[in-house]
């Protein structure tokens, strides 16, 4: 016979206790979200495939569920939040006033190999802020996302904040074909030493620019990252995104939260809608990352309004396992149906939980 | 204190050498004991043995922190790890072989065989290399003696794992073209490079002294 014991690989059946405790975990961060006056966007779960290829780019499209329905479009399960907000932004909100913001909760769905406790099916939550550039609404965000894991009790946080404009800025200037760029930042995204040297020998490439490739993978620290880094480049793109993070680290410094940003300008990493800030959430024992976001400035234009875009998401399922929320237990009253249902309907009127006894 | 994962096997000579000369030092029964798990003598560092295929696998979701492991099962693995030092040990090559000519499939080649049969005990690694080369192949994938495959006409082609070249030569097989060079690799979990930052540095900082 058949068995039904499994579900499908990358999904899951939450109940009892965990099911609660996973509510709780989304309240309190909700809770967060709406203090820093975010509002609720509860968008479909499927939408045309284009508006995902749109807002990932190429390459992640293979992780995308697709179907077509009876007229014949191309339809496809949310892989991820931030297309379906920027669409919705640019469009039915297009004549709002600035700023926008907006918080989701809810699950996506990837086709990639579960792992480090994320499943094909996995909850996201996060925020979005439309309508400002600068400084200001990055700072935001990065505080609203300090805020929340303080609130779950997490002391042991990092949170490592690079640019993809840092790193844009030298390679623009090295008009490096697209397949070259791509080897290299293949290499440097796992810092490996000995594959960038053996790949700059091939490179046509002068010894200075060689100097910062290969000081890249190692710009990762505290603000004396950024007094190295400006020792090395000159390009207006790079310098601009290190003036860039060092305001911010000033603020996170007067506010006395410098210790859990780290400045990472090694990390290139991330979909091909980043265009600004790229930050990273780590929590000490924990393998994987728990939440990541930045600046895309670009996304909603490919929608038809040009906005400022800036946000983050937390796995949900990754802070489960370093987080267990206290859930009460329910005190119910237990009633024999035998004393009558109208027993239980005053019980329920009087706002008491019931169990009836059959 | 960190936890290494080392493979069991040839490589764990060379590894605990290497840790040794870097001032890491376990016991002496690592090798020939049973046990899994050892803590270095001064407390600070966990060794855990595990398969060389698992190493990354164990690295990439932070069950180790570091790892020490040949870059052909990284890549083979995909896994998604830091890999800051070339140990200099364990070298050895990827590459394509096959007795020559049979099934050709090198690139812009338009008289091969619709399909290459290529025996393997990296799929991945071999799909990548004739996928950039677009080239079709059917991947079959074994688990050793691999050089016997093309004999029998089981395969056109082999991927394997090349240290003197002899194996192949006493089989009649010859290398088509190296895929790339392997080598011991020193793996780090991304969330701990960030969140045990003094603690990983000073570790690779500590070997990298030893391999220069």
């Amino acid at each position: 016979m058949k068995s039904y014991a499994q579900t499908p690989p990358g999904t899951q059946i939450v109940i009892g206790r965990a099911a609660r405790r996973r509510r709780a975990l989304e309240r309190t961060i909700c809770s967060v979200f709406e203090g820093w006056s975010y509002e609720e966007i509860i968008p479909p779960i499927f939408d045309y495939y284009d508006v995902f290829v749109k807002g990932m780019g190429t390459g992640p499209e293979e992780q995308i569920y697709r179907f077509i329905d009876r007229e014949g479009n191309i339809l496809a399960l949310r892989p991820e939040f931030t297309s379906l907000v920027a669409k919705t932004v640019a469009t039915r909100l297009a004549s709002s006033q600035k700023p926008i913001r907006l918080y989701y909760s809810g699950e996506v769905l990837r086709f990639e190999k579960p792992k480090g406790g994320r499943q094909r099916e996995f909850a996201q939550i996060g925020i979005e802020h439309y309508g400002a550039s600068g400084k200001t609404a990055d700072v935001e965000i990065l505080l609203v996302a300090v805020e929340t894991l303080q609130r779950l009790g997490i002391q042991a946080f990092q949170i490592n904040l690079g640019s993809v404009d840092f790193f844009g800025g030298i390679v623009d200037r090295m008009e490096l074909p697209a397949d070259r760029i791509a080897e290299l930042k293949e290499v440097l995204n796992v810092k490996d030493r000995s594959g960038l040297e053996a790949l700059l020998e091939r490179l046509p490439l002068g010894d200075r620019r060689k100097k910062i490739l290969r000081a890249v993978p190692h710009l990762t620290g505290g603000k004396a990252v950024i007094a190295e880094a400006r020792e090395l480049v000159r390009n207006p793109r790079s310098v601009e995104a290190l003036d860039h993070l060092e305001e911010i680290y000033s603020i996170f410094q007067s506010l006395d939260l410098a210790q859990h940003l780290t400045i990472d300008l090694g990390e290139i990493r991330g979909f091909d809608y980043y265009s600004g800030i790229l930050f990273r959430a780590y929590v000490r024992d924990l393998g994987f990352e728990v939440a990541s976001g930045g600046r895309y400035d670009g996304l909603p234009g490919a929608f038809g309004e040009d906005l400022p875009a800036v946000g983050f998401s937390f796995s949900v399922d990754r802070l489960e396992q370093i987080v267990t929320p206290e859930i009460s237990e329910i005190e119910a009253a237990s009633i024999a149906v035998d004393d009558g249902f109208d027993k239980a309907l005053q019980l329920r009127r009087s706002g008491k939980a019931v169990r009836l006894c059959l | 204190m960190l936890v290494i994962a080392l493979c069991k096997g040839r490589f764990l000579e060379p590894s605990l050498d290497l840790l040794m000369q870097a001032g890491i030092r376990f016991p002496e029964d690592v090798a020939s004991s049973r046990k899994l798990i050892f803590n270095s003598d001064d407390q600070r560092f966990r060794a855990v043995l595990v398969k060389p295929a698992d190493v990354a696998t164990y690295v990439e979701y932070g069950a180790a922190d570091a790892g020490i492991a040949g870059r052909d099962v990284v890549l083979e693995s995909r896994a998604d790890v830091l890999q800051p030092l070339d140990l200099k040990f364990g070298y050895c090559k990827i590459a394509v072989a096959g007795v020559d000519g049979t099934g050709e499939g090198k690139s812009g080649e338009k008289d091969s065989k619709p399909t290459i049969r290529v025996a393997t005990k990296y799929p991945h690694i071999t799909m990548d290399y004739y996928n950039a080369r677009g080239i079709p192949v059917e991947i079959i994938p074994l688990s050793g003696s691999i050089e016997l495959a093309p004999l029998i006409g089981l395969a056109d082609r082999i991927v394997d794992l090349v240290e003197t070249g002899r194996t192949l030569k006493d089989n009649g097989l010859e290398i088509v073209e190296v895929i790339t060079d392997s080598s011991a690799r020193l793996l780090i979990n991304r969330a701990g490079y960030q969140t045990k930052r003094d603690e990983v540095l000073r570790l690779i900082q500590a070997l990298e002294k030893v391999i220069r």
